[in-house]
């Protein structure tokens, strides 16, 4: 081992990549564009979305978060807080993106990650499903929608319509978005969903699950939610774009011509809706900051973004990608519609939490346990006490 | 100190060392963490932590959350030990019985649910419990009862996951209990025969006095160990439906791991070692008044 060693240079260890879901899956076939052009090889490390933020703040704590690292938007702010990412270091990085991603990544007017791919929450459907039902395309209106989602569900009284689960926050926020309920005051330290935007979005969303239009159930108990979208046992499904690599993979369940894609409805028309983008950052803490850079360079290029959008379904977040004609696809329309609308989050460190927790609290609504005016009230009074700590610190004039 | 206890306390010292380092070290400073109010803002800047006293302690007592954890580890606890224990017990009698052919084939399926992973038994038990296409509500469909909406009711939610969690641990305790149950003292066993005593007055007054310090640790271990059941529920329901499954340290993990509030979630972890604790006491107590300590 020690003699075949000594002719060639040692050589440096490879930059360390963390990425979660598809992305930290289809990462490797990025990287050897990279490593051909560079010198530089990358160990590319899938982490598991739904793990992903407790084992990043904890590889923070214990120093050995990786050089590079996917970030969703929402937790930008939080770790640049905690001083877990480098300034992205020359403003040319970030010209040249779709506006919406670059308003979700910055913190107060700083780029701390370069937006990479954008995910408007949209809505699935199946075409066949609501042909049948007399629709040839999807209402636009909440009111028009729900009376859809009750035509189908006459026809088809053993299955659902709306494929939402009672702990996937997205839906219930995109319609807090829509009815413009603006959940948070004080300078984002209390709670503020007693108002009239709120409970309009609440009894809406309780309204599907009181007509038995969506099933009253968590994750854990639809183990396969697209082989039941596939079977036809729901006919809308809000989702993100990666539900596009799916219905590629598994086009044998469902042919394509029994599925599209549109807009989310809206009180009155489609508005702003939830809106995931993924990101990529550097960690302070590396030592090769040049190398990490150079690694973000490539994976946020137009050229990797597009080949992304090929493998994944992501949309990309450089604005020139869009001229492609790649990006063209009728099918993506929809997608780049939303994209141009997106909700702007609190851009809080407990905003990830109290999503959560107001989606425990929508559960017991549901489950019949609580009244909307009462859930209300409840999360206003959790989001303070979660707030407690940011609210001192705002006070005490140590952050904004 | 004479040359023997020199030597002893050198023998000692290197497990002593790794005790105060590894048990006693962690152990204190998770005691002062619980008086601060460390959270994700230390981790930004150590100046932001505080010391609070008690405040953690308030807070966690008007968090509706951590009341309906410990409501639910109660009853995990109430039901699921004995739902354990009497298991264990039950299988051991049965292979104890001299009839019972095949032993050793019995004893390595019965052992086997122990040894397997929590994560992949968990699965084949939400696929058992499906409301819909599950192997458990089909039987029930035969006996004519109608299906059950196993983890997805509020209220079913505890005793689907205590099957589950039943149906793994018996195995160790019954290995315990045949251990025991064969030094159960035979002349004893026959004079009690000849005496005339039924099946249930052997049991009661011959097996069960005999068994007892073994019942005892059983006891003390499962109570322990339902106390601070987390893995099952983190698997089957994500804590849900309607919360109904987050346990202490569920909520614990929630709140130091996921969202990094350490100091809160270290006066949990106190609150907890000072109920096993005092649970545990009280069952000595108990034991010691049966002389099976």
């Amino acid at each position: 081992m020690a003699a075949t060693s000594c002719g060639s240079k040692p050589a440096s260890p490879p930059l360390r990549f963390w990425a979660t879901s598809y992305e930290g899956d289809y990462s490797p076939h990025l990287m050897p564009a990279f490593t051909a052009a560079t010198g530089i090889e990358v160990d590319v490390q899938s982490v598991p979305s739904t793990a992903a933020h407790e084992k990043m703040l904890t590889a923070y704590a214990g120093g050995v978060l990786p050089d590079v690292f996917m970030l969703p938007s929402g937790w930008i702010g939080e770790f640049a807080t905690i001083g877990a990412l480098a300034p992205v270091p020359s403003p040319d990085l970030v010209t040249d993106i779709v506006p919406a991603a670059l308003a979700l990544a910055q913190v107060e007017g700083k780029n701390w990650a370069v937006p990479w791919a954008a995910a408007p929450q949209v809505q699935f459907y199946r075409r066949d499903l609501l042909q049948d039902a007399g629709y040839a395309s999807m209402p636009t209106s909440w009111n028009a929608w729900r009376e859809m989602g009750r035509t189908i569900k006459r026809r088809r009284p053993d299955e659902f319509v709306f494929l939402t689960l009672l702990n996937w926050p997205d839906t219930l926020f995109s319609m807090l978005y829509q009815t413009g309920a603006s959940m948070l005051r004080d300078h984002n330290t209390r709670g503020n969903f007693r108002s009239a935007a709120a409970e309009a979005a609440f009894a809406f969303y309780l309204s599907l699950f009181t007509e038995n239009l969506a099933p009253r159930a968590l994750s854990t108990e639809v183990q396969d939610p697209f082989a039941a979208f596939a079977q036809g046992r729901y006919a809308v499904w809000p989702s993100w774009p990666t539900l596009l690599l799916d219905l590629h993979r598994r086009r044998a369940e469902i042919p394509a011509d029994r599925w599209a894609v549109a807009r989310l409805a809206g009180p009155n028309g489609p508005g702003p809706a939830a809106m995931i983008a993924s990101n990529v950052a550097v960690s302070a803490a590396t030592a090769r900051p040049k190398a990490a850079w150079a690694l973000v360079r490539h994976l946020t290029s137009a050229t990797s973004e597009l080949r992304f959008q090929q493998l994944i379904g992501n949309l990309p977040a450089r604005a020139s990608a869009w001229a492609s004609p790649q990006l063209q696809a009728p099918v993506l329309r929809p997608f780049a519609e939303q994209m141009r609308e997106p909700a702007m989050a609190p851009k809080i460190i407990e905003w990830e939490r109290i999503q959560i927790e107001v989606q425990l609290v929508a559960e017991r609504v549901v489950r019949g346990l609580l009244t909307i005016p009462q859930a209300l009230a409840t999360i206003d009074d959790r989001i303070d006490q979660i707030l407690a700590k940011r609210r001192a610190l705002v006070e005490a004039g140590r952050i904004v | 100190m004479t040359r023997q206890e020199r030597t002893a306390w050198l023998f000692t010292a290197p497990v002593l060392a790794i005790i105060a380092a590894m048990l006693v070290l962690p152990v204190t400073l998770a005691l002062a963490l619980s008086l601060t109010d460390y959270s994700i803002y230390a981790l930004a800047d150590w100046s932001n932590v505080r010391f609070v006293g008690l405040g953690n302690f308030a807070e966690l007592l008007r968090t509706a959350l951590f009341w309906r954890a410990l409501a639910n580890t109660a009853l995990f606890a109430a039901l699921g030990v004995p739902m354990a224990i009497g298991a264990s017990l039950g299988a051991a009698l049965l292979l104890h019985d001299t009839t019972v052919r095949w032993k050793p084939l019995w004893r390595v399926a019965l052992f086997a649910p122990y040894v397997t992973s929590v994560v992949a038994t968990a699965v084949v038990w939400r696929f058992l419990l499906n409301t819909r296409f599950g192997l458990i509500n089909y039987a029930l469909g035969w006996l004519s009862l109608p299906p059950v909406d196993w983890l997805g009711d509020p209220h079913a939610s505890i005793p689907a996951i205590l099957l589950f969690v039943t149906w793994k641990i018996f195995g160790y305790n019954m290995i315990v209990f045949t251990a025991a149950l064969s030094s159960v003292p035979q002349d004893l066993m026959e004079a009690a025969r000849l005496d005339g005593a039924s099946r249930w007055g052997r049991f009661r007054h011959v097996t069960l006095p005999a068994i007892g310090p073994t019942l005892l640790l059983a006891s003390v271990m499962s109570v322990a160990g339902f106390l601070q059941i987390f893995a099952e529920p983190y698997v089957m329901t994500l804590g849900g439906p309607a919360q109904s499954t987050v346990t202490v340290l569920y909520f614990m993990f929630d709140e130091g791991f996921k969202w990094w509030n350490l100091g809160q979630a270290s006066a949990v972890a106190l609150i907890l070692f000072i109920l096993i604790l005092a649970i545990t006491f009280v069952e000595t107590r108990i034991g010691k008044r049966n002389q099976w300590l």
